[in-house]
């Protein structure tokens, strides 16, 4: 009796949360479904051939892609010391790093002129070397970078904490250098949360909008000018209006999808063996 | 609805219907206040110290100066500043200089001459290679303001609303003086759009009107007719001028027996 009655008030529960999920998925996926329909395949085929769409996709694709290699090299080093270290001021640390998701992106992007601007302290010193980030692919990348490397390191950090710390020390007890640990142990088991949290920094940066708008508008690239893909969408739109914008924005989806599809199912599939 | 450019007005409201309506968005406008298109900068400016109202296009061709733009298919800072480059050369009898300050586009930016007039003819997209450009001048100033511009086409009022400092042109350049509105008319920049837009807009150089109107369709029109009243009355016209944002003496309508009889009487006066 008593079982039968828990499991009618686990079912009515089960009811209302399918019908509350029901409703978020329609939310989130009737845009997406109706943009990526509303144009047709050969519409979007002469969208892609526009010179416009198709070097502002690159661009975006290919600056997302170093923002994220960057945020690989000086990120994951961050996300192990604050997996395995303890130190004074590592939960501050660990807040601040991620102010960039919670700032509105235009003011990140003036923070970001702020420091990198000709002007200011770090903008003189890439200077030096020829580096400018108004209107060039170093600020599109730094701009991209700044909102989207938390995804990384946090990811990472959890990755790092499930690998467990004896692992570590039985390496370096056989003799194994601090490097060849983490090289051979540590990497290698983290690896899965460190390749999803690359693949969400890289959807992130490439979905950056206002703090590239600032920085970066139209910048060089391959031989031209470009200008990342959120921009383009929001330019064609202010500029002609939704039936110019429409099928660059259902390009762009279609081809995130594709691409983040794809990834997810790769780390997925580490997630079997 | 208030515009910095008065031909946007019939060319954008006139005409074009409410959608399930035979009204027009609008038929009548005033014109009520004026501007100086110039040069917003700022003391870290390079060359900031020997720039003038003389040299000021050499200054912004050379290799080291950073200019900002405003883009010229949305904003009107955007088109007034190729009006303003183009009818400096004829000021200074100097065909380079429409291009040694805006430098080049992808795609190119041409200007067809016809009888002494010039036509600018500004593509469906406008990609600068060497000007810094934003869609909006506004959005400029923050550039200029963190040293990575040094010249931007500003509005005279803009500029020192945020106290930056203002070149001022020639009066046969800046579009502020109605005694040379048959100079600027021979300069118009047109939208080119091949596959977008169904009209291609077309602005013909004249003297800097602003212009409001109340559409037909307005959610509060007495709400708009006390606004108007107020911005034209001594109260609104002492806020210009406070911002640097030169009225004009009389402010004038556009077909003003279409005018809601509270603007006849006010305009009368």
């Amino acid at each position: 009796m008593s079982r039968v009655r828990s499991w009618m008030r686990h079912d009515s529960m089960s009811v209302v949360f399918a019908i509350l999920a029901m409703l978020l998925l329609v939310f989130i996926l009737a845009p997406v479904v109706k943009t990526v329909f509303s144009s047709s395949p050969g519409t979007l085929w002469d969208t892609l051939r526009d010179e416009s769409v198709y070097s502002s996709v690159l661009l975006t694709v290919l600056a997302g892609l170093l923002a994220t290699l960057i945020g690989i090299v000086v990120g994951v080093p961050l996300a192990y010391l604050l997996a395995r270290r303890q130190f004074r001021g590592k939960r501050f640390l660990e807040a601040l790093i991620d102010v960039p998701i919670v700032i509105p992106h235009s003011a990140a992007g003036i923070a970001l002129l702020f420091v990198f601007g000709r002007q200011f302290l770090l903008g003189k010193l890439f200077g030096h070397v020829g580096i400018t980030f108004v209107d060039t692919l170093a600020g599109v990348v730094i701009a991209m970078m700044f909102v989207s490397v938390p995804f990384l390191i946090d990811s990472s950090k959890d990755a790092f904490k499930a690998v467990d710390v004896r692992m570590e020390k039985v390496a370096r007890t056989l003799g194994a250098s601090p490097w060849q640990t983490f090289f051979r142990v540590s990497l290698p088991l983290a690896w899965r949360g460190i390749f999803s949290g690359s693949v969400m920094m890289w959807a992130r940066a490439m979905s950056e909008f206002g703090a590239v708008l600032i920085l970066a508008y139209y910048v060089p690239f391959l031989g031209d000018r470009a200008t990342v893909a959120p921009i383009l969408v929001a330019d064609r739109f202010t500029a002609f209006g939704l039936d110019a914008a429409l099928p660059v924005a259902s390009l762009v989806i279609l081809i995130s999808l594709v691409i983040f599809v794809a990834l997810r199912y790769i780390a997925l599939r580490g997630d079997k063996q | 609805m208030v515009v910095a450019d008065q031909s946007l007005l019939p060319m954008l409201m006139y005409g074009n219907k409410v959608p399930d309506s035979t009204d027009e968005y609008a038929n009548w406008y005033i014109r009520f206040a004026t501007n100086r298109l110039g040069l917003a900068y700022t003391s870290q400016s390079k060359y900031a110290a020997e720039i003038g109202s003389a040299n000021w296009y050499e200054v912004l061709s050379r290799p080291d100066v950073k200019v900002g733009i405003s883009d010229p298919r949305i904003d009107s800072c955007g088109y007034r500043a190729f009006m303003a480059c183009q009818l400096a050369e004829d000021y200074y009898s100097d065909n380079t200089i429409l291009e040694r300050v805006m430098g080049d586009f992808s795609p190119p930016i041409t200007v067809s001459d016809n009888l002494g007039s010039h036509v600018i003819a500004v593509p469906e997209t406008v990609k600068p290679k060497k000007v810094i450009m934003r869609g909006y001048s506004v959005q400029l100033l923050g550039l200029l303001e963190s040293g990575d511009l040094d010249y931007s086409f500003e509005y005279e009022s803009v500029a020192k609303q945020h106290g930056l400092g203002f070149v001022e042109l020639p009066a046969e350049i800046d579009l502020s003086s109605r005694d040379f509105a048959d100079r600027y008319g021979q300069v118009t920049v047109k939208m080119d759009f091949q596959r977008f837009a169904s009209i291609d807009p077309e602005f013909r150089g004249e003297p800097i009107q602003y212009a409001l109107t109340i559409p037909t369709n307005a959610p509060h029109t007495n709400a708009a007719l006390q606004f108007v009243e107020f911005l034209l009355g001594a109260d609104g016209q002492r806020v210009f001028l406070e911002s640097y944002q030169p009225t004009l003496d009389l402010p004038e309508a556009d077909n003003p027996a279409n005018m809601p009889a509270r603007l006849q009487s006010l305009l009368e006066q």
